[in-house]
């Protein structure tokens, strides 16, 4: 009898656990996904698109990061800004300059301003702050997004963790963990960006979006889009990587 | 006849028409020498400053006066090169782009006007070359930078040093460049004298990454007449929904307001005078109304008709009038001229005055404007007054009681 009665209590259990796991927290649904961008190491060749009404403009570059805290991008085409880089250690960031020999150290009030003129902020690149730390995450609702079906988070930040953004939403792909779309509002809740995530394919072994365009809120016809050409999740990289030093020697 | 007895008229009384002549001559002489001063010092002053930097014409891309910002700038076109030739009284076309930078030595910053140029056109027109205080303006295509001794001082530099330029170029690309300091200039409005670095043109548009733009077409013109004259050939010469043509009033707004501010006070002063001269030819009008009112009575009672009579003393007025006019340009044109020629030298008034007016980058003078328009607007204005004040004794004569004017 007991023993009849242990194993209802046992299957019942595993089955309110099944059901418990079949909804992920806020903060495992972005614990997740980010996991899956930023893996513990990735390097990877970028192309930056940055469309405005009378023109367009091409950035190539190449990137390393090691986690979140640690990021190094080298600018390698167009010819005149051939060279160019940007280091992240952990909170803080600087930017190469060879063409004047200076190495400018990036202040926090830089951090909301436009990357080489795109519609990427400092910020974005810069990642400074951890989606996981740094906000209080909840699920709003869901939404198909491009087939997929998708998470729709809130994400505000907490006070101490000086984030440039008053609130961010983003749309998570319930299957693949994917981020299919991003809304980033100022601290007057007013729409700034959306970032949208378009050809999902596989990239260095896992689903990522081949390409992400950011899309200001206020400008007709402004867009950036960046279109990752390789991306490898594989090999380490030393932290010693990460330098002022090796900023000004990285080919 | 009439004109007969009008001048045998005047002349009868030849002290009273004397005294008339000199008041109305008084009047214009005085009115014609002041107004001449007064714009030959204001042509001057204008002349001085709109050379200096913005030039008496400009052409930009259409809306660039309203957002000067470097997204603005436009194409040079190599017909831009014939422009001096296809229109009287522009001397040259000279290409400038400008924009903002930071600028940096060791760890110094400051932000900084950037002004590209080319070297010997903008010499040619503002005389930037006097105003090097040390080192060397730049040649043609040269490396390096001219700048102003505010910033020298601020980031202490010296010639030779190197300045760092960082900035957003054309359509947002990275601005980032070393120039070598080839000179310091000085320049009168301390404004001007901490913001300003020169470059060449192609290092510029390099710098900025405006391949082939400027921001301005600065027009080399010499004299202000030829200006009205430039910018209607310019207009029939461009494209009018691309481009936007500016003449100095439209550059320089604040220049003209004041120019109209103080001659306004001069036109009070004038007006002034005018008044007081009225009063004097009027009442001289008067007099010879009332003491000759026997004379009038007679001549209507044998039988004058009362408008042949007024006609006859509106004549007197009116040639005393012209008499007086004449006499005061002939006393004032020689002088003007001779002051037009050879301006009244400030210098005597000691260093200090001089070193005011150079300051301003021009001659401690005072010269005169020669112009018909001040003479013709002075003694056309006198003449009117004085035709005016003729019809007075008109109402006198057509109530005239022969009679009784005969018994007073």
């Amino acid at each position: 009898m007991m023993s009849k009665f242990i194993i209802i209590v046992g299957v019942l259990i595993s089955y309110a656990s099944l059901a418990f796991a079949q909804t992920p927290t806020a903060k495992e649904i972005i614990s997740k996904s980010e996991e899956n961008i930023r893996g513990k190491y990735s390097q990877g060749e970028i192309k930056m698109t940055i469309v405005r009404p009378d023109w367009t403009r091409d950035i190539q570059m190449k990137s390393w990061s090691t986690g979140d805290e640690y990021s190094l991008i080298l600018v390698t085409g167009p010819a005149r800004d051939k060279g160019t880089a940007f280091l992240k250690r952990e909170k803080e960031m600087w930017n190469w300059q060879p063409k004047i020999d200076r190495v400018i150290k990036m202040p926090p009030s830089m951090m909301s301003q436009s990357w080489m003129g795109s519609d990427f902020t400092n910020d974005d690149l810069a990642r400074a702050n951890s989606r996981v730390e740094d906000f209080v995450q909840s699920v709003e609702g869901a939404e198909v997004i491009e087939g997929r079906d998708c998470w729709i988070l809130q994400l505000i930040p907490k006070d101490e963790a000086g984030v440039v953004w008053g609130k961010i939403k983003i749309w998570v792909d319930k299957k693949e963990y994917v981020q299919m779309k991003s809304e980033f509002f100022d601290e007057d809740d007013y729409l700034v960006n959306t970032m949208l995530a378009k050809q999902i394919g596989t990239l260095g072994g896992r689903t990522l979006p081949r390409s992400l365009e950011v899309i200001p809120a206020d400008e007709e016809g402004h867009k950036t889009i960046v279109e990752y050409l390789s991306l490898n999740f594989d090999k380490p990289i030393k932290n010693s990587f990460y330098s002022q030093q090796n900023m000004k020697r990285v080919r | 006849m009439l004109l007969q007895l009008a001048t045998r008229n005047i002349w009868r009384n030849k002290r009273r028409t004397l005294i008339t002549i000199a008041a109305v001559a008084f009047a214009v002489f005085l009115a014609s020498v002041m107004r001449s001063f007064q714009k030959g010092a204001w042509d001057n002053v204008i002349n001085n400053s709109v050379n200096l930097f913005f030039g008496y014409a400009q052409v930009h891309k259409d809306g660039y006066w309203d957002e000067q910002v470097l997204d603005n700038a436009m194409e040079w076109e190599s017909s831009f090169d014939d422009i001096p030739d296809q229109i009287a009284g522009i001397k040259a076309v000279i290409p400038r782009i400008e924009s903002f930078a930071l600028a940096s030595s060791a760890d110094l910053t400051q932000g900084v006007m950037v002004i590209g140029v080319d070297p010997d056109k903008e010499d040619d027109l503002t005389n930037i070359s006097q105003k090097i205080s040390q080192g060397n303006f730049l040649t043609p295509n040269d490396d390096g930078a001219v700048i102003a001794e505010g910033i020298a001082k601020k980031l202490k530099l010296n010639v030779g040093d190197t300045l760092v330029l960082i900035s957003q170029g054309y359509h947002g690309a990275n601005a980032a460049g070393k120039f070598p300091i080839k000179g310091f200039f000085k320049f009168p409005l301390p404004d001007l004298n901490k913001t300003l670095v020169y470059i060449s043109l192609s290092q510029a548009q390099d710098f900025y990454a405006a391949n082939n733009m400027i921001s301005s077409l600065v027009m080399h013109i010499d004299d202000a007449r030829d200006v009205n004259n430039a910018t209607a050939g310019l207009s029939k010469l461009l494209d009018k929904s691309k481009y936007e043509i500016m003449d100095y009033e439209a550059l320089m707004p604040e220049l003209i307001q004041a120019r109209q501010m103080d001659e306004g006070g001069g036109v009070l002063i004038i007006g002034i005078l005018y008044a007081l001269i009225t009063f004097a030819i009027f009442g001289t009008i008067l007099m010879m109304t009332k003491e000759r009112s026997y004379e009038f009575g007679v001549l209507t009672a044998i039988g004058m008709s009362r408008w042949k009579l007024f006609g006859v003393t509106f004549l007197e007025s009116v040639m005393v009038g012209l008499l007086g006019v004449a006499l005061g340009l002939i006393l004032a044109i020689p002088l003007v001229y001779y002051w037009h020629v050879y301006p009244i030298n400030l210098s005597f008034m000691g260093e200090q005055a001089t070193a005011a007016f150079e300051n301003f980058g021009m001659e401690p003078v005072i010269p005169t404007a020669f112009t018909s328009s001040v003479f013709m607007w002075q003694a056309g204005l006198i003449f009117f007054i004085t035709t005016l004040l003729s019809l007075y004794p008109l109402y006198n004569i057509i109530k005239l009681e022969p009679v009784k004017a005969m018994r007073n």
